[in-house]
């Protein structure tokens, strides 16, 4: 959250629809940067502790795609996709991810590398085409991360109380 | 899943866009429901029927100051809807820490050469 974006009702347009993730990694932007362009480095940290990934394909360019498979700890395959859309090494990258292609819920992350002194601030800026997707994706990624059962359950109960709410 | 009475949960409470507008003028500070609900162009009932349920789930204390009182806000009540969506900034976090990992690997490597 940063303090540019109090005051009530009139807040930036998005900030319903998106998430901001940011880090310092203590290490050049080109080699922090470099991390994020070949698969044999992706794939050494993509997701949380105890995922692998599978590649079947990848391209690091504009228009390009990586297609993989995410395996989680308990066994669970998840398909993913990633297009890039914007590459200016070694400040911005900018990507759609989804499940495929024609993932009609894919969105946009946006991620920028700033050196901080010897170190590197990474910080990644994800609009989701609407709050109930943003949700949903949440949702989703928490199910990844093994809290399945409750979340849905959770997420399910949310959106019947925003419903009840927009009707009465 | 039972429902939860409206006024006992988080998520309800926080469902309603007058009721985030309020959490988010709080966020500045505490203030009397007068000036909340002349900034958000309540009307004063209608302010402190938000207001009360906002203290009724945790998110908003409030305190007597001579003759007024004073609404603040109280993040903790947030945890569970924080909680909620920390499935994907956790995979992000959990992914950056591995990165971070990956990344002293690689310079060490390089240095080494």
């Amino acid at each position: 959250m940063s303090s540019t974006e109090r005051g009530a009702p009139g807040q930036s347009a998005t900030a319903d629809r998106e998430i901001v993730i940011s880090r310092v990694i203590d290490a050049p932007r080109e080699l922090v940067f470099e991390a994020f362009t070949e698969v044999r480095h992706l794939s050494r940290w993509w997701g949380p502790e105890g995922f692998t990934t599978t590649t079947q394909s990848f391209a690091f360019r504009v228009g390009g795609e990586w297609e993989f498979m995410m395996h989680g700890p308990d066994g669970t395959d998840y398909a993913e996709w990633i297009s890039w859309t914007e590459i200016d090494p070694p400040k911005r990258i900018a990507l759609r991810h989804g499940e495929s292609p024609d993932d009609p819920n894919a969105f946009e992350s946006v991620l920028t590398f700033e050196p901080d002194g010897a170190a590197t601030r990474i910080e990644m800026h994800t609009v989701f085409p609407t709050q109930q997707l943003r949700d949903e994706a949440v949702e989703k990624y928490h199910a990844i991360e093994g809290g399945r059962q409750t979340l849905s359950n959770l997420a399910a109960y949310v959106t019947e109380l925003v419903r009840n709410e927009v009707q009465a | 899943m039972a429902r939860a009475a409206t006024t006992s949960d988080v998520f309800n409470a926080i469902a309603e866009p007058q009721r985030r507008d309020i959490l988010v003028l709080l966020r500045e500070g505490e203030r009397p429901v007068t000036e909340l609900a002349r900034e958000l162009g309540m009307t004063q009932p209608g302010a402190s029927k938000h207001l009360r349920v906002l203290r009724e789930v945790g998110l908003v204390q409030d305190r007597k100051a001579g003759k007024q009182r004073l609404y603040g806000l109280d993040a903790r009540g947030l945890r569970p809807v924080h909680e909620w969506t920390g499935g994907f900034e956790r995979f992000w976090n959990e992914s950056f820490d591995r990165l971070d990992a990956y990344v002293q690997d690689l310079k060490q490597a390089r240095q080494e050469k």
